[in-house]
Parts: C-alpha cells; sequence; structure tokens
C-alpha cells in the first residue's frame, strides 16, 4: 500500500490552477523526484501535502487516513515533515535546540528523550561539533543541514525536501546525497524537489513531472529522460539528463 | 545561554521583601514599592504574550480592566469576599481572552498590534455606555464604582509580592519548560514552528490567556486599593504604553527585563508626576524611540547578548 | 425619513474629512510599510497651526491652509528623514512601536505647552447654514468636504500623473528595482512622508473649524484613520475614500439612532471585525502582511 497519495489535487490562487488534477502516489521507503519548469507548481504541491493549503479539490492520503484540510502541524504528528526552499532556523536558538523542537512537538518525547534524540540526530547529519552555536551564525549548506535534521526529529516518515540543494557547490551536493541515501538507508521515504538534474536523476527510483500545475510524465528517470512531453517542457532550458 | 537561578538568592530575596514593611520604612515607601512590585507583575503578564511570541499587545488594558469592573462589581454589589473576587476578575479575564485571541493571533505582527488596541478601546466604549443604552445600573458608566474601604497599605504590599513573585516564577518556568521552547519557536520562525509539530495557535491563545488570567486579577486587586474606579481610569491606554515600554526598556522577552523596567520607570513616575506630570510621559515616548533605534533588546537582552558573544568567542 | 436623510448626510459629510486624512496614513504604509501611530497628531499639529494663526492674527482658517500645507511637509519629511528612515526595512511592528514613542512625545508636549484646554474656531460665518431640501448643513462643512475630497483627488493626480508621483509608485511596488532605474528610495521615502504629513495637515486646518481642538485629540484620530484604511484596504488610496464614507454614515447612523457614544464603540468593533474576517478591506486590494 502506498505510503502517501495525492489524488486529484487542485489548489487555485484566484483564477489560476497552481495545481490542477494532480495524482501521484509513493511507496514506503521510495524516493519520489519532482520535477518541472520554474512555475510548475511543485512547491504549491508540497504546501497542500503538507496542510499549508487546503487543496480546492482532491485529496491528500497518508497512511490510509485522509489528512487534507488538517493542520500542518497535526500532519507533522502524523509522520509526514518538509523543509523549505528558504531555510527557517529558530536563529536565536542554539543548532541542538532547533533540533530538539522537532523531537518535543513532534514526537511528543519527553525533554530527557528529546535531547538524547537530538544529539544523536546530529552526529547523523555530521552537525554534531556545531551544536551550541547559535543557529542564525552558521553557514547556509549547514542551515540546510540543519532543517533536515529538524525535519527527521520530528519522527517523520516521508521527508518532502523542496530545493534542499540550492545554491549548494558540487563537492556539498555529493555531501547531501549520501546524507540522504543514509536516511534512505534507515527505511524514510523521501519525495525531493531539485533543479539540479543530475541529483534527481541519480536519486530517485520513480520521478513525475509537473508543468503549470498538471502532472505531464511518470516514471523511471531514463523513462523521463527520454518522453517528449518533458523534453518540450524544458526545451529552452539549459538542462543535463545525464 | 540562561543562567540557572540559585534557589538561596531567591530565598534570601523573597525573605526581604517580606520583612520590609516591619523594619520601620514609612508608610509612603511600602506604597511606592507596592506600586512596583503591581508593575512588575503587569510589564511581566505583557512579557509572557508579547516577549515570548513577538505579537505585540496593544490591548493588554482591557484585560487589566475586565478584571477591575469584576472585582468592582462583585464588592460593592455582591459582597462577595476579595479573594474571590478577584479570582473570579482573572478568570472571567481569561475566558474573554479566549473568543479574542483565537482570531486575533492569526493576525500577523501590526494587524494583532491593531486589533487589539480596538479590543481595548471598544471594551471601555461599552462600558461606558452599557448602562444608559441598555436601561440598567450595572457598570454605571462614567460615574464609576466605589469599592468598600479596604485595608492598609502593608495589605496590598504583600499581596504585591505574591503576585510578582507568581508572574515572575510563571515567566521563569515557562522560558525553561517544553511551552517555552513552543513561544520561542513561534517568534523566530513560526511557519517553521508550525511544519515541525507545534501547534502554534494553541500556544499562542495558551500564553495570551495566562497573561490575560494575571492582568484580570491585577486589575481586581488594584481596584480594591483605588476604592474608585471608572472606565478612563482602568482602560486608559497608557497603562498599555507602561507595560510595554517597561519590558522594551528591561528586555523584552527575558525573565527579568520587567523587574528592571517596571522598577526604574516607577520611581521615575514617583519623582516627576507630582510637579511635572506630562514629562513623564514625554521622557517615557523618548526612551520608546531610543530603545527601539539603538537598544531594541533592552538593558538585560543586551547584556544577554554581550555573554553570549564572549562565550561564542571562547569557544572558537 | 428626514432624520435618516439629514443623519446620512452629516454621515456623507463626516465621511469626507476622515477620508482626507487617512489617505495619508494609508499612503505612508503602502509605500514604505510604516504603520504610523503619531498620525492624528499630525491632524492635531495642523489643527493647531490654524487656531493659533486665526487667533493671532485673524487670518481665516481656510487662508492657513497653504501654511500647515507646508510646515507639516517639512515636518514630515524631517522625521522620516532622521527618524523613521532607520527602520523601514524592518517589520512593521517595528514601526508601530516607534511611532508610539514620537505619539506620546509630540501629544504630551503638545498638552505641555498649550495646556489641556479645549479650543474652537469659530469664524463670522461659522453659524450660517444651507438648507437643502429640509437638512440643514452648515456652509463651512459644506466647504470642507469639497477641499477634503479635493485633497484626495490631488493626492490620486500626484500619484498618477507627476513623475515624483511615479517615483512613489514604482518604489511601492518594487523598490530594488526602482532603485535599479535610478530612483533615490531614501528621498522618495521622505517626500512620501511629507506629502502623507501635509495632506493629514490639510485635513487638521479643515477639522479645526468645526470640532474641538486640544492636544489629546490625536489618538481617536489615528485610530479612525486605522478603521477607514482597514475598511478600504491597506495602501490602497482610493479606497480611503470609501472607507472614509462608510465609516462616516456608520458612525452618523449611530449617533442618531443610538447613542453617540456608541458610535465610538462601534468603530472599535468594525475595525476589530473587518482585520478578523477581512483584512485585505471590503475589495480585498488593502495589503496583509
Amino acid at each position: 500500500m502506498a505510503i502517501l497519495e495525492g489524488r486529484n489535487l487542485t489548489k487555485y490562487f484566484g483564477a489560476l490552477a497552481a495545481v490542477n488534477s494532480v495524482d501521484f502516489s509513493v511507496e514506503k521507503g521510495e524516493v519520489l523526484g519532482m520535477i518541472g519548469p520554474n512555475g510548475a507548481g511543485k512547491s504549491t504541491l508540497f504546501n497542500v501535502i503538507m496542510g499549508v493549503y487546503k487543496p480546492d479539490r482532491g485529496e491528500v492520503v497518508l497512511k490510509g487516513k485522509t489528512v487534507s484540510g488538517l493542520k500542518p502541524h497535526k500532519i507533522c504528528r502524523m509522520g509526514l515533515a518538509k523543509t523549505s526552499q528558504i531555510v527557517q532556523p529558530f536563529t536565536q536558538m542554539s543548532v541542538l535546540e532547533n533540533v530538539l523542537v522537532g523531537g518535543l512537538y513532534g514526537k511528543n518525547l519527553s525533554f530527557a528523550n528529546a535531547t538524547r534524540e537530538a544529539e544523536e540526530i546530529l552526529e547523523f547529519v555530521d552537525l554534531g561539533g556545531l551544536k551550541e552555536m547559535a543557529s542564525g551564525s552558521i553557514t547556509v549548506p549547514h542551515r540546510r543541514r540543519l532543517e533536515l535534521a529538524r525535519a527527521i526529529a520530528t519522527g517523520a516518515e516521508i521527508i518532502l525536501l523542496d530545493e534542499n540543494m540550492a545554491g549548494l557547490n558540487p563537492t556539498e551536493i555529493e555531501e547531501v546525497l549520501k546524507l540522504l541515501r543514509k536516511i534512505r538507508n534507515r527505511g524514510k521515504t523521501l519525495i525531493v524537489v531539485e533543479h539540479i538534474m543530475r541529483v534527481v536523476m541519480g536519486i530517485s527510483d520513480r520521478i513525475i513531472v509537473l508543468n503549470y500545475g498538471e502532472k505531464i510524465a511518470e516514471g523511471t528517470p531514463s523513462e523521463v529522460a527520454n518522453d517528449e512531453k518533458v523534453i518540450e517542457a524544458y526545451l529552452g532550458e539549459k538542462v543535463c539528463f545525464v | 545561554m540562561f543562567r540557572k537561578l540559585s534557589p538561596t538568592l531567591v530565598v534570601a530575596i523573597v525573605i526581604s521583601l517580606l520583612i520590609v514593611p516591619f523594619a520601620g520604612v514609612s508608610g509612603y515607601v511600602i506604597r511606592l514599592l507596592a506600586m512596583i512590585f503591581f508593575w512588575i507583575g503587569k510589564a511581566g503578564c505583557w512579557n509572557i504574550i508579547s516577549g515570548y511570541t513577538g505579537y505585540i499587545d496593544f490591548g493588554a488594558v482591557g484585560y487589566y480592566g475586565i478584571g477591575s469592573y469584576v472585582t468592582a462589581i462583585l464588592m460593592s454589589k455582591g459582597q462577595v469576599p476579595f479573594l474571590f473576587s478577584i479570582l473570579i476578575s482573572g478568570i472571567v479575564s481569561a475566558l474573554i481572552a479566549l473568543p479574542i485571541g483565537l482570531p486575533t493571533l492569526r493576525l500577523k505582527g501590526a494587524y494583532f498590534g491593531i486589533a487589539t488596541l480596538a479590543f481595548a478601546e471598544a471594551i471601555k466604549q461599552i462600558i461606558l455606555e452599557f448602562d444608559k443604552t441598555v436601561g440598567v445600573n450595572f457598570f454605571e458608566g462614567p460615574h464609576g464604582i466605589t469599592l468598600p474601604i479596604g485595608p492598609q497599605n502593608e495589605f496590598f504590599y504583600y499581596i504585591g509580592v505574591v503576585v510578582m513573585i507568581a508572574v515572575i516564577g510563571i515567566t521563569y518556568w515557562i522560558r525553561r519548560s517544553k511551552f517555552g521552547y513552543a513561544l520561542r519557536a513561534i517568534h523566530e520562525a513560526e511557519h517553521a514552528a508550525e511544519l515541525s509539530g507545534v501547534d502554534t495557535l494553541r500556544a499562542k491563545v495558551k500564553a495570551y490567556m495566562i497573561s490575560a488570567f494575571f492582568l484580570g486579577l491585577m486589575g481586581g486587586v488594584e481596584a480594591y486599593w483605588l476604592t474608585y474606579i471608572t472606565p478612563h481610569m482602568v482602560f486608559d491606554v497608557l497603562i498599555t504604553i507602561q507595560m510595554v515600554v517597561m519590558s522594551l526598556l528591561g528586555g523584552i522577552g527575558t525573565v527579568f527585563g520587567p523587574v528592571v523596567g517596571a522598577s526604574f520607570l516607577t520611581i521615575l513616575y514617583e519623582l516627576l508626576h507630582r510637579d511635572f506630570p506630562y514629562t513623564y510621559t514625554i521622557i517615557v515616548g523618548f526612551i520608546v524611540v531610543v530603545v527601539v533605534l539603538l537598544m531594541p533588546k533592552g538593558i538585560i537582552g543586551t547584556l544577554q547578548t554581550k555573554r553570549v558573544i564572549q562565550r561564542t568567542r571562547l569557544m572558537q | 425619513m428626514l432624520l435618516f436623510l439629514q443623519s446620512l448626510l452629516n454621515g456623507i459629510l463626516l465621511g469626507g474629512i476622515y477620508a482626507s486624512y487617512s489617505a495619508g496614513f494609508s499612503l505612508i504604509f503602502g509605500v514604505m510599510g510604516v504603520i504610523n501611530i503619531f498620525h492624528g497628531e499630525m491632524v492635531m499639529l495642523g489643527a493647531f497651526l490654524t487656531y493659533w494663526v486665526f487667533t493671532l492674527f485673524h487670518i481665516d482658517p481656510f487662508l492657513t491652509i497653504p501654511l500647515s500645507t507646508i510646515s507639516l511637509f517639512i515636518f514630515g519629511y524631517l522625521v522620516q528623514r532622521f527618524v523613521i528612515n532607520r527602520v523601514v526595512e524592518e517589520p512593521p511592528m517595528i514601526s508601530y512601536i516607534l511611532t508610539f514613542g514620537i505619539h506620546l512625545i509630540i501629544a504630551y508636549t503638545a498638552l505641555w505647552v498649550w495646556t489641556a484646554d479645549f479650543r474652537t474656531v469659530t469664524t463670522s460665518y461659522s453659524g450660517f447654514n444651507a438648507n437643502i431640501g429640509g437638512m440643514i448643513v452648515p456652509y463651512a462643512r459644506l466647504a470642507t468636504f469639497g477641499l477634503a475630497l479635493f485633497v484626495v483627488v490631488g493626492l490620486y493626480i500626484l500619484l498618477y500623473k507627476s513623475e515624483v508621483g511615479r517615483a512613489i509608485q514604482a518604489t511601492a511596488q518594487d523598490k530594488e528595482v526602482a532603485r535599479l532605474m535610478g530612483v533615490n528610495i531614501n528621498r522618495i521615502y521622505a517626500i512620501t512622508f511629507g506629502v502623507g504629513a501635509a495632506i493629514t495637515g490639510i485635513a487638521g486646518s479643515l477639522v479645526s473649524t468645526y470640532f474641538i481642538v486640544y492636544p489629546q485629540m490625536g489618538l481617536p484620530y489615528t485610530i479612525i484613520a486605522f478603521c477607514v484604511v482597514v475598511l478600504g484596504g491597506m495602501g490602497y488610496i482610493p479606497g480611503a475614500l470609501w472607507g472614509g464614507l462608510i465609516l462616516g454614515v456608520v458612525q452618523s447612523l449611530t449617533a442618531t439612532y443610538l447613542n453617540a457614544g456608541l458610535s465610538g464603540a462601534f468603530t472599535f468593533i468594525l475595525l476589530f471585525i473587518m482585520l478578523v474576517v477581512r483584512p485585505a478591506g471590503i475589495v480585498g486590494k488593502g495589503i496583509v502582511e
């Protein structure tokens, strides 16, 4: 059974359908990539899944339960987490405290347990050395990893990554990819939105392609790379599918 | 980042406060100290909602005034004893805070400030006009309500000590609790907090109601102390301003900021208001401007940050 | 029926005045995201300026308008340039608190210097009324209404037909792009604030002709400006016009049929409800953070 499904999801902003009748499903342990030109509706779809927006039509089904229309914090507690395009650390709090919040509220742990888990998670994402630093003063790549750590701390089984690697250099991207594989090996499910094709193609088991709010293609990376509709959508954009 | 309080120090301070009225100080000093304690309490309440969540409340006096009126009516018309009255005042204020807080705490910063200001002014107007409009003799409108004569200043001094310790205690406890983390997360990145599982609306409303409860309770106590209240007195927007400035000056969001700010400004007020009634408020205005432009973290906040920077430097 | 029409007419005339001094508030927020709590003080200063010039030099209040325009423009420009400009990039809450401080300074200094006495500007023609179909309207009020509309229209023309106006609009829409196109953002901010202050000063002069003038009159006017602008849409100038009219009519009708004090309560309740239910204004064109 799919761990997360979207059925006929539609979201309007004014007269414009930012997401239009999108169906998708993700199996447990899968890595689903989501690509599409700028403005295709990927972030909006994530926001709909996460409860930030209520869909105008359709449902989001998480582990068999309909969650569309619930508030984000409830959806988080049910096992879904999302990283944001623009990272939002709790700047005055330390790196450890940031992750702590995830455990305290996403998983409803006690202080002692949440702290212990937070330290473990920070080691896992290789931020252990920075745990006392104010999160507002660490570098952007570190902040991205912190965002990921916080998502993991909430106990999420499915993590939505919204351009978590934007602006990173190739070495940093490799490190994040390694981390994502580690996370996936722990049994987590990932949905990855990225503009760096190499990354998405490399890590995804399957890919869905959005354009103008609609799903135009779906399949394995090579199927999608050779899909005419996809190539046409990206025509004019300099993209490397290898 | 947060120095733990030494229990011995706390006990020592509390004991000295309790002994003061027996140490032969003048009634004037006792009264002044009591005033300071109540302002610490009020500023502390404001700090719980606005300092921690960052939602700047400009209608706090609304709950203070509601509490004043509840106690005034209960004691003068209902012969309800003082302690019950103030407790009911607190509860009524907290209950009113729920339907007010739920819709307004969804608004972004400045709109929340405007909405809460509108709320406080609306309640004032309603109490002013209610009797005339409905044709009863309940709130007494602009004539005000007279309460039974209360005990000496020492009585209110001790109530002040208890309330002040309660408010500071709760502020301190919140800071180190799970609830405190939620509030701080809301302040720093509300959307991220919501995505991390924090029920942001519930946390905000909870803080708002706690603040309203104590404000209502204090309104009740001070109504008894003043013996006579009118809407203009207990719904005065200047009361909110004082709470804001005291917290801002002392250090918004810190536990002892309100203590520093309230003490300083109450003493300043005492020195100025008899001979230079308007000067005090003008100075308050200047303090606001200076704090916002030069010292947004207030006195304690700035000191805390300096310490953090020093410690971070030592770590590197 | 006549009572209703008279009340309605009074409300419309009142609303025009409200619109004229709320437009400045909306403009300032729309262009630089600043919530100006001492807005009412600028009405007060305009009113006092007219009062003193009238009382000391016997110049007709309507003739003092150029004076209040220029004085308040300079005042607004300087305050923005040296104080407010430091917080324009911050969230609006910061400017709210800052301008609250400035409100205290201005209002209480005025209270200190001019005392709390109520003052009025009573001209030789103050008592003369026009009779429109059985409804009584003081000539002075008709004149002030006309001028108030003129102010709002004038602002509109300034914004859309002049080069400065276009620069202001560009800054409001996209600061960075405007900067790239050579607009001196800081100067535009200062000018915008000056313009907002100036038209508010004019409104203050007009207001002095039939409302009481006293140092603490500012805050109620600020709250009315809030209400007008939230009704019409924050940052949307035409909205100030009929936001003002709606509020004026609501207040007038409440005062006539219920009681005068309640009209105040209604203003606040209306403001509260608007913010909670529809913060973008009735037409939904206002800026919501």
